[in-house]
């Protein structure tokens, strides 16, 4: 592919992400009541990690501040991965109505064409994620346990990795549905109950989850991996190159599984 | 009978499914142990007040079985779909009250969840857990009339949610807000009392508890009959609500499509 050909692709790809944002925009009330509800549904799991916390005091050696840690870069991966792969996500409804036949005849690849699909940045969920991020790393560096300097631009770093990561499950989960058409199955399991899962330290869990949740589907290295280095110190900064290691792989998994499947794709819809 | 037909032919339909629901079990189970994991973890040598260890494992375990049944109704019990299409009409203008005949296919809905959702990890977790039995017939049968209330309550609020499609299209964040509640008042991960200050007070006067934790302590014989008391005031008044919606709704209706 030529140069001149990535430059004309991303050209058409900006274009395509402004117009479906300005096609949001359109129902501006229903636009903010969906961004307040969501983050409010974000806070409302946080706060039941919270109240166990604030009974118990630690899970297994981890603080509130450090729980939160988890959670916000969390909240922020999966933030900038919806806002720019949403319907990567629901794919299922393309392939059910046969709607994925109209994208086909875009200039441009379907998985892109499929990312500038109802494209809306999640202020709510990003400014939560923000804000307990600010409450985290804020208690963390008056009892002196990190840096700020260097912990709010690597945590910045991880959460653009582990929106990676959370977009390679899903493409690979979303590429499954080439062979099954009905994926949701499969995504409460691969995206919603890991989700769950790494909102507590990786400790907890039994041993055959923790390999499921560190080797099987690595989500471990979008928020427990990097904060051993960067707020327990507990591991060299080598786990930071892991964690983009691990994103690279499922990402590469995830296209290898789309593009195969794509080869597959018969049109299920009328 | 009306109500039997409606809810054997909404089961009959779910039937068509039961293979992919029964797969479907496998991811609900797994958010189970993920749950049971968490206070395996905290509860380790610590002071889990009248539940001990065994008791709040057994206590989360039934909690996820019970989501299938009080929890996880159908979103506005359809009526946002029938409002989409316009058929919202045609089921307003049926000779049969609208709460009654979308209470009915619901139960039918919920019976069959109840039977391929909630029963098979039940068992799963009978045999790997444990999660213990009930401590007497009559702690059985007071359990099991908590969540018929808890389930009759979970179709008022959807069919609650669904009425307010006539006038929104947003509806559906009216279903996640419900659910957000749902997951920290219900004391389905940790129990009302142990909720502190206002939010603890607030559960209590809501209708959540009623959905999971008054059932839940019921079944480890930790509260009696009386405890149904509030599920009662509760069904008492959503029922007076979701008929005063339908008179509402027959008032004026505005349909999406059609």
């Amino acid at each position: 592919m030529m140069i001149r050909d990535v430059k004309d692709m991303v050209k058409m790809y900006k274009l395509l992400i402004r117009f479906s944002i300005r096609s949001r925009m359109q129902y501006r009330f229903n636009f903010w009541t969906g961004s307040f509800i969501a983050a409010f549904i974000a806070f409302m799991e946080f706060a039941l990690l919270a109240v166990i916390l604030s009974r118990f005091g630690t899970i297994q050696g981890w603080s509130i501040a450090e729980s939160a840690y988890l959670y916000s870069v969390l909240t922020l991966s999966k933030s900038i991965y919806r806002t720019f792969a949403s319907d990567v996500h629901h794919l299922e409804q393309y392939l059910v109505s046969g709607n994925l036949d109209g994208l086909l005849l875009r200039p441009l690849p379907v998985l892109l064409v499929l990312m500038t699909q109802n494209v809306s940045i999640r202020f709510g969920e990003l400014l939560l994620g923000f804000g307990m991020l600010a409450y985290s790393l804020g208690i963390l560096a008056g009892k002196g346990q990190i840096e700020l300097w260097s912990a709010i631009p690597l945590t910045l770093l991880i959460s653009l990795n582990g929106a990676l990561l959370l977009f390679g499950i899903a493409l690979a989960t979303a590429a499954t549905g080439f062979w099954l058409t009905r994926i949701s199955m499969l995504q409460n399991l691969t995206e919603d109950a890991t989700h769950t899962a790494i909102r507590y330290p990786l400790t907890i869990f039994p041993g055959w989850l923790k390999g499921v949740l560190t080797i099987g589907l690595p989500v471990a290295f979008v928020n427990y991996m990097p904060a051993l280095y960067i707020v327990r110190g507990e591991a060299g900064p080598w786990i930071l190159a892991l964690s983009a290691a691990a994103s690279a792989a499922v990402v590469g998994a995830g296209a290898l599984l789309w593009r195969t499947g794509m080869s597959r794709y018969q049109s299920t819809g009328s | 009978m009306l109500f039997y037909a409606l809810a054997r032919a909404s089961y009959s339909r779910n039937l068509q499914y039961r293979a992919s629901h029964l797969l479907h079990n496998i991811a609900s189970a797994l958010f189970g142990f993920i749950y049971l994991s968490i206070w395996t973890g905290i509860g380790e040598g610590r002071d889990l007040g009248v539940y001990g260890l065994a008791g709040l494992v057994s206590y989360v375990a039934l909690n996820q079985c019970l989501l299938w049944i009080t929890a996880f109704s159908s979103f506005g019990l359809g009526i946002p779909a029938l409002v989409r299409t316009g058929a919202i009409a045609t089921e307003l203008a049926r000779p049969v009250h609208l709460f009654y005949n979308m209470m009915s296919r619901e139960w039918g809905n919920l019976w069959y969840q109840a039977l391929y959702k909630s029963f098979p990890i039940y068992m799963l977790y009978v045999l790997l857990i444990p999660l213990r039995f009930p401590s007497s017939l009559t702690n059985a049968a007071v359990f099991i009339a908590a969540v018929l209330g808890a389930a009759y309550l979970s179709i008022c609020i959807q069919y609650l949610i669904g009425a307010v499609s006539l006038w929104t299209t947003e509806s559906h964040w009216l279903h996640w807000l419900n659910h957000a509640m749902f997951t920290l008042f219900s004391g389905f991960l940790i129990p009302v009392e142990w909720l502190p200050g206002w939010l603890g007070a607030f559960s209590r006067w809501s209708v959540y508890p009623c959905l999971q934790y008054i059932p839940a302590r019921i079944y480890l014989g930790m509260d009696g009959a009386s405890a149904l008391l509030p599920s009662l005031f509760w069904c008492a008044f959503l029922t007076v609500a979701c008929l005063a919606v339908t008179r509402l709704m027959r008032f004026r209706t505005e349909v999406q499509g059609g």
